[in-house]
């Protein structure tokens, strides 16, 4: 029994889960899920993906240079089985574990920190753009000489307003008379 | 039971269908990359002998492209065209591999060294395996 690794996602592909595909130069791409697969088929770069753990460690998010991911290995001699040989191996993953999430932790503590200046100075320049005003006002121009016209009211009768013609007049209708 | 099946579900996505079955699959970048690049394999590719299954006779391959073509002229305006410069690009940085996905899963190989240079650890470690 051997836990594989997807080539895609490079997740951990556990017996009995996911699709291999055997290349015609005899290579075997194995896959956890058929999204794995399918974004294969597509003919994409996982550097490329940013959900795939291969981005993740190319873009430095994830630590690629610790002595604690030396220990998982693809062993191709079989060890005889001894009970002591298991309980100490045993022991000594469950520390490594230990020890490799603690790092891994102030890994992530120590990208986050830059991350944030980063965001810090981005905000700042962000709102520095946006308190300058966007429009710059412009003194009006002053005329000296200038008469201002007062244009008198006219008083206009309301009597002399012109009927409408759509509105009908009164006794006559538009209908027709009907006897 | 009647039908069941949904009608519309096509999507005209048949011709996305065919391109992915592997009989209708054509060379990887690492397989192109790693092998076919290699002078000694160029060579052997670009003077195939006559093949009457592939098209024009396999006398014009564009070998970054993993492509036959018909004529010489066709070939020769393909590498000025920007398919083929694209991908030249794309060859140009390091392949996609089998190895690399292990090793961004953290699994190493035995006999080989190390996928990570030791560096001063900061903190302390005491284990024997």
């Amino acid at each position: 029994m051997r836990i594989e690794k997807c080539y895609f996602c490079s997740k951990s592909v556990y017996p009995g889960h996911g699709s291999a595909f055997v290349r015609n130069d005899a290579k075997v791409f194995r896959f956890c899920t058929s999204k794995c697969h399918k974004n294969f088929k597509m003919k994409r770069n996982p550097r490329k993906v940013r959900w795939t753990k291969a981005f993740r460690k190319a873009a430095g998010k994830e630590m690629t240079v610790d002595s604690t991911i030396d220990f998982e290995k693809r062993r191709n001699v079989p060890v005889r089985y001894d009970r002591e040989l298991v309980q100490t191996t045993v022991k000594a993953m469950k520390r490594i574990a230990e020890i490799k999430k603690r790092r891994e932790h102030a890994f992530w503590k120590h990208r986050m920190a830059a991350a944030r200046e980063k965001m810090k100075a981005h905000r700042t320049k962000k709102s520095e753009i946006k308190s300058r005003p966007s429009v710059k006002l412009v003194q009006p121009m002053t005329v000296e000489s200038e008469t201002v016209m007062v244009r008198e009211k006219i008083k206009v009768p309301a009597s002399s307003k012109s009927r409408s013609a759509l509105i009908p007049g009164e006794g006559q209708s538009m209908g027709m008379d009907v006897d | 039971m009647g039908r069941l099946r949904r009608s519309r579900t096509h999507g005209g996505n048949r011709d996305v269908h065919r391109a992915g079955r592997t009989r209708s699959r054509t060379k990887d970048l690492d397989q192109i990359q790693l092998v076919d690049l290699n002078p000694k394999v160029r060579a052997k590719l670009e003077a195939q002998p006559l093949d009457f299954e592939k098209p024009g006779l396999a006398q014009h391959y564009c070998v970054e492209c993993a492509k036959y073509f018909e004529t010489d002229h066709a070939l020769k305006s393909h590498w000025k065209g920007k398919v083929h410069k694209r991908r030249c690009k794309q060859l140009r940085e390091p392949a996609y591999t089998i190895e690399e996905s292990e090793r961004a899963a953290g699994l190493g190989r035995e006999g080989k060294r190390p996928t990570s240079t030791t560096v001063p650890a900061p903190m302390p470690m005491s284990i024997e395996t």
